[in-house]
């Protein structure tokens, strides 16, 4: 019988800590753990009897710590033969004991994942996919990935085992006193994402004692459709002279663990601090309480990294502007790999309140694949709403959904078969909430009978690969009225006996329906609204829009949804005010005094100069604009912002302008930029660039602030600016200075011990790319550091480097670049 | 725990200057995010420091033959070691205004860090009087880094601590801390009160530096 059989038998029970047992042995801080499993076997084994004998179930492998960056390929110890040890060690003890199942333990790397940390997610996976090789083959029963206090590494220690191994997977994490893990999830967040893995059996871990745990694990009893289990440590810890100690004994964690048991929790067992002893206290304690019945919650769930969002109660806005449909801006941005703008869109439509984001970026001749794993990796740094991955490229789905750190929305499957072979395998595979649009082979049923059968044989088919109704929301698709007059009337049927026939969940793309028509956010507004009465779970909109908000609120307020109308009343109380103020004043105005007038004499409006050289970002763009309606932008250029950009350099080199405000007038002067940009190319002219610059943060640096500032100062002066990023190659920055000609870089290093890769790059550029002058800055270095790596120019800060291109430019006659 | 505005102006290089309005309000905002996304942590340890033959220090974790550590642990047979973090939600600030906004990603480092610095003094200042009732007196707090305190000491420091596991605290390849507002340190134990008044920046002896206090 299985671990997974028996454990729906009778309560089984995992084994305690092993650090503070191996100390008492002899283990010296700072040794590692994982070493004893060869140097000695009959401790380890011993221990692991221990447990057995003492009433638990399951034994972990010593295992806890056991990686490649901690045992290097060439050490003494390697991964593969510690983790067939450890294994080897604990099978012996369950033959000895004549009862029990091997855990193979796997814990954190303890490295951080990139984009914070240096780690890449791909090589997390296969930094655990070869613990779980030797171990699985050692003889392994099952996996337990523990301790975890990031979720994004916890999904690439799941996908390892599961990829690499057929052993059940039982995944807990660790939680801080606020019941949220290191890098910010949540109960519910990690649930989401753990369930939508398929990970066997869930829980919690570490961090807390068994009485702080109860609030979470009744949390996640309570969201958890699969057994739930929980290894506290032994209370509480402090410091005794020096020593850890926990601050209950045997008999209070036994106590507590038996509240644990009531509250929910499926298996029990113990983590820091916990010995044999507490283990067979819990077991006395805890082995008559009844199993809990398990059923299914039935939730649809998304989430991110930090948190999850459900569909089924508040109707879910999912923001749709990130996608290039019909906007040549959006398409220029993806062309160019301008990622802030598409970053800018997902922020304002957060703060416009959206729940989901949509992600779409295909567009014919880029790489879509590589462009979607670009932006949803920014996308879910920057910002933490889960995100509705939608491409029909196959390639970039999975790509996008194997990276997404979370459950993500996918978008989207049909009713056709060729398509669900391709969708549903990735969405069993990596877990996910699916769009499935009402269509099929023949076509989009023009009846909501006919769409209902094609969400009938979706569901159906979806079952089939283990994809249960929950985790697909029915897109009842909306034609344009325009073109056919019924289209909304059936679409709004379909929604309705989707959830009253089916029971299922619905969402829908909300603007195509007033294509063709004039004024289409009235139509837009009006129909969101009949949707979310016909029962939709959640819309696709443009959340910037405020009739389509005005409407979701009032309906929340109208359908009981907003408490006391506080969420309503909250948003648009001070609106209200702000009405008032205004027509007191439409009635004051003068009669020939339109509101222009008015607004340039109280002096909102001011020049683009003053704008910049007071760094108003939110008037500079609008300044802009109305100085294009006296000249052109070259000459805007040259006679007003190149100026005003001068004078704050001046000033900051005086040290009369700080480098707060020198950035805040260079961004001020960016948006400014942005503007004038449109109106050249809508001319059909484009600024004369200035040369190329290749700007690096040196391999093993990630500081990137310093370089960044470099970056947008040497673009206000025109400089063709291409930015290689952080922790970039030696190699990296010869290959692109080599294949741009580039007559400029710039490299940035914050640290001492990242300087050596600094003259390491320089000297290679000398080699293979002689024409280039360098420019190097960052904290650590100094105008004798500089010349000492053989840098040409030391720039103490981001105007000195400014000067120095303009000078290299100009002792090269402009645009001569040495071959 | 709030961060020194004069040191927050420091940090941006404003020496001895006043902000002005726009910027001293980016401060207090910066400040505010701060304290939402900030989930300061730490862990710490006392241990026996021994002095070998060849003049360098083990004190478990690591060795090291620092002149400067030696120097600032003289006449110590102890030693509190620490490791503390504002989070990983700060490091997610940094990275969203570093996308979205360039001027308030460099007002946020700043506060951030001085945010770190301030969370630090509160650690020592409550384990100086902790220490003092017992009849001892701690050193300032040296970190890996300083001086010849080589950075390759702390990973035998953060591993020896537990600080992943227990308060999230990483290491790059090239040794950085992540979170990036992190702090270690080695706060030399003594019986007696000298040497233990000169703190923070002007332990330091590079005099020239644009930063220095």
């Amino acid at each position: 019988m299985n671990v997974l059989e028996l454990m729906k038998i009778r309560r089984i029970f995992f084994d305690g800590g092993t650090g503070s047992l191996l100390q008492e042995k002899g283990l010296k801080p700072g040794e590692f753990p994982e070493t004893w499993n060869l140097l000695y076997p009959h401790i380890i084994e011993d221990l692991h009897r221990a447990y057995l004998d003492a009433g638990a179930d399951v034994i972990t492998t010593n295992t806890f710590g056991l990686n490649r960056f901690k045992f290097k390929p060439d050490g003494e110890w390697t991964v593969r033969e510690l983790a067939k040890a450890a294994v080897g060690n604990a099978r012996r003890a369950v033959e000895a004991c004549g009862h029990g199942y091997v855990a193979l333990d796997l814990g954190p790397t303890g490295r951080l994942l990139a984009p914070y940390g240096d780690l890449a997610f791909e090589d997390a996976c296969s930094v655990y996919r070869e613990v779980v090789g030797a171990g699985a083959a050692a003889g392994a029963d099952l996996i337990i990935i523990e301790t975890m206090g990031d979720s994004y590494e916890l999904k690439a220690a799941v996908l390892a085992a599961k990829e690499c191994s057929h052993l059940p997977v039982f995944a807990t994490v660790t939680l801080d006193e606020k019941g949220k893990m290191l890098t910010g999830g949540d109960v519910e967040s990690v649930t989401a994402l753990l369930e939508g893995l398929g990970v066997d059996v869930i829980g919690l871990n570490c961090g807390l004692g068994p009485i702080q745990l109860l609030p979470f694990l009744k949390k996640m009893v309570s969201v958890a459709s699969v057994p739930v289990l929980v290894n506290p440590n032994a209370g509480l810890p402090r410091s005794d002279n020096g020593h850890t100690v926990y601050d209950i004994d045997s008999n209070a964690f036994a106590a507590a663990m038996k509240k644990l048991a009531e509250a929910g929790a499926f298996i029990l067992g113990g983590c820091c601090g916990t010995t044999p002893d507490h283990i067979q206290k819990t077991r006395a304690w805890c082995s008559d309480i009844p199993l809990p019945v398990l059923e299914d919650k039935g939730r649809t769930v998304v989430s991110s990294y930090s948190h999850a969002v459900t569909f089924g109660g508040r109707p879910v806005l999912v923001g749709e502007r990130i996608n290039p449909t019909g906007k040549p801006r959006f398409k220029q941005a993806l062309r160019e790999h301008d990622i802030s703008y598409i970053l800018n869109i997902g922020a304002a439509q957060q703060e416009s309140r959206a729940d989901v984001l949509d992600v779409n970026v295909g567009l014919p001749g880029i790489d879509e694949a590589a462009m979607m794993e670009t932006v949803v990796t920014e996308l879910q740094s920057v910002l933490d709403l889960p995100l509705q991955i939608d491409t029909s490229d196959v390639k970039a789905m999975e790509r996008a959904m194997r990276i997404y750190n979370g459950k993500p929305l996918i978008n989207s499957v049909n009713g056709k078969k060729e398509v669900m072979e391709q969708i549903f395998p990735l969405v069993k595979h990596y877990g996910g909430v699916v769009v499935a649009l009402c269509l099929d082979e023949d076509g989009i049923p023009e009846t909501a009978d006919g769409r209902i059968a094609v969400a009938k044989k979706i569901y159906k088919t979806a079952e089939s690969y283990g994809i249960a109704k929950k985790d697909i929301l029915i897109d009842a698709l909306c034609m344009a009225v325009s073109s056919d007059k019924n289209g909304a009337l059936v679409t709004l049927e379909t929604v309705r006996r989707v959830r009253d026939e089916l029971g299922g969940q619905t969402v829908l793309g909300v603007s195509n329906v007033s294509f063709g028509l004039p004024m289409r956010e009235h139509i837009n507004a009006a129909f969101f609204l009949m949707a979310l009465q016909n029962g939709l779970s959640a819309g696709i909109i443009n959340p910037n829009l405020e009739a389509m908000m005005a409407v979701y609120d009032s309906f929340l307020v109208l359908t009981a949804k907003d408490e006391n109308c506080a969420g309503y009343v909250g948003r648009y109380a001070s609106r209200e005010a702000e009405k008032k103020t205004r027509q007191e004043k439409k009635e004051t105005a003068l009669p020939n005094g339109s509101e222009k007038a008015a607004r340039l004499d109280t002096g909102q409006v001011s020049g683009l100069k003053k704008s910049i050289l007071r760094g108003m970002i939110q008037t500079a763009g609008e300044a802009s604009r109305e100085a294009l309606r006296q000249s052109d932008a070259l000459t805007i250029i040259n006679e007003e912002m190149i100026p005003a950009l001068d004078e704050v350099g001046k000033g900051f080199e005086a040290g009369t302008v700080f480098l707060p405000q020198l950035l805040m007038s260079a961004e001020a002067a960016r948006a400014a930029f942005a503007v004038l940009k449109e109106s050249m190319a809508a001319g059909g002219g484009a600024q004369k660039k200035r040369s190329k610059v290749i700007l690096a943060t040196v391999k093993g640096d990630i500081h990137d602030i310093g370089k960044n500032i470099v970056k947008v100062l040497l673009e206000n002066y025109s400089f063709d600016v291409i930015d290689l990023g952080r922790d970039v190659a030696p190699e990296t920055v010869v290959e692109r200075t080599v294949t741009e000609h580039a007559p400029l870089v710039g490299l940035s290093a914050l640290m001492t011990t990242t300087v050596v890769s600094m003259e390491e790059t320089i000297r290679r550029l000398r080699d293979r790319a002689p024409w280039a002058r360098i420019m190097v800055g960052g904290a650590v270095l100094t105008r004798e550091y500089a010349d000492s790596i053989g840098a040409d120019m030391y720039c103490k800060d981001a105007m000195a480097s400014v000067k120095f291109a303009l000078s290299c430019e100009e002792a090269l006659g402009v645009k001569e670049i040495p071959m | 725990m709030t961060a020194d505005r004069r040191e927050v102006l420091r940090y941006l290089g404003y020496g001895g200057h006043a902000a002005d309005e726009a910027v001293t309000v980016l401060i207090a905002e910066c400040e505010n995010e701060l304290s939402e996304a900030a989930t300061p942590r730490f862990v710490s340890q006392m241990l026996l420091l021994r002095r070998l033959m060849d003049g360098s220090l083990d004190c478990g974790f690591f060795r090291t033959d620092s002149k400067k550590l030696s120097k600032t642990l003289s006449g110590c047979g102890q030693v509190l070691v620490m490791a503390a973090t504002l989070g990983a939600g700060v490091d997610r600030l940094l990275a969203r205004y570093g996308r979205l906004s360039l001027t308030k990603a460099v007002v946020m480092q700043a506060t951030a860090a001085a945010l770190m610095e301030a969370y630090c003094n509160e650690l020592c200042t409550g384990w100086r009087e902790e220490y003092e009732r017992k009849g001892l007196y701690l050193r300032p707090r040296f970190s890996p880094g300083y001086g010849d305190f080589p950075l390759s000491c702390q990973e035998g420091l953060l591993n020896g601590l537990q600080a992943g596991k227990r308060i999230g605290i990483t290491l790059t390849e090239g040794s950085l801390m992540m979170p990036s507002k992190s702090v270690t340190a080695v706060i030399g134990i003594s019986e007696n009160k000298e040497f233990c008044t000169v703190t923070g920046c002007e332990i330091c002896e590079k005099t020239d530096c644009a930063y220095r206090r």
